[in-house]
């Protein structure tokens, strides 16, 4: 009975951290599905320096992440939310953020 | 044939001519040192961090200013990691013939793109690039790995191999978008 009223009060599933490993000049995975309330951290494995950047609507960034560091973002906004490398173009990712 | 590609097609000659004598002496030692081919990543890496510098004083395009940073930026990584992986293996990079036809092919170069302003400038340094990061990524799966004995500075230079690989990509993606000289110059 009371895991059903926290399922219903939304509160039945905690936020959980995914971990996006930035190797090889790709995002991996490049696409991800999260639930609103997760966090994402992309973790740079490259020699070269990267960024995640929100190319939508809504802005964040990681910053610059040289070899070895991590940056992070709480998924708010559901929805998909595309973003990229500023300093590689040509380096792409895409979350697809559900209900939580 | 522009000046530019003339100069990557020279480098590239200098650096084929290095796998074809080396297949030739087959059964003779390497053609290059570890030494050797550790000087090699580091004054390749040195050319276009000065290239991109120079670019940078001399652009007016945001976007092309943009990728001249992230020359500087990256290349500077990779040297700073060829550095300390030559330290940690006590290796001192050794000059020879391929650096000296690099920094040969990169004087002529930079003395072509010092004649140019404008949209003139962008299309030649962005050229000189994607021909520049063909001819190293050439070297890397030519010459280079294959030449290099110690299993960690052939390691470091597979994973510099994308960033290269990118880097062409990023700049011929660029290229495409100044278009041609005769629809964009004044």
């Amino acid at each position: 009975m009371i895991v059903w009223l926290l399922v219903l009060l939304g509160l039945g599933r905690a936020p959980t951290t995914h971990t996006v490993e930035i190797r090889g000049m790709e995002f991996h995975p490049a696409v991800l599905t999260v639930a609103a309330g997760d966090t994402v951290v992309w973790v740079n494995r490259d020699i070269v320096p990267h960024t995640a950047t929100a190319t939508g609507g809504t802005k964040w960034d990681t910053g610059q992440l040289t070899q070895g560091q991590a940056g992070r973002y709480i998924a708010h906004a559901r929805g998909t939310a595309r973003y990229a490398c500023t300093l590689h173009p040509t380096m792409h990712g895409k979350l697809i953020i559900t209900n939580n | 044939m522009s000046r530019s590609r003339y100069q990557a097609a020279l480098m590239v000659a200098a650096l084929v001519g290095v796998t074809s004598l080396r297949a030739q002496n087959a059964a003779a030692a390497p053609d290059l040192s570890d030494p050797e081919v550790a000087h090699v990543a580091v004054t390749a890496n040195g050319i276009d961090i000065d290239m991109a510098k120079f670019a940078q004083t001399r652009t007016h395009n945001a976007a092309v200013k943009q990728f001249a940073q992230t020359m500087i930026t990256d290349h500077s990584a990779v040297n700073a990691q060829a550095a300390a992986l030559a330290q940690k293996l006590g290796v001192t990079p050794a000059d020879n013939a391929v650096s000296q036809s690099l920094q040969s092919g990169a004087k002529q170069a930079r003395a072509s793109l010092e004649r140019l302003r404008g949209a003139a400038f962008d299309r030649a340094y962005l050229d000189r690039e994607v021909a520049y990061h063909q001819a190293v990524l050439d070297a890397i799966d030519k010459v280079l790995v294959p030449t290099t004995e110690n299993a960690e500075l052939r390691k470091l230079l597979t994973d510099v191999r994308p960033a290269i690989a990118t880097h062409l990509e990023h700049a011929k993606q660029l290229r495409g978008q100044l278009g041609s000289p005769s629809r964009t110059s004044k």
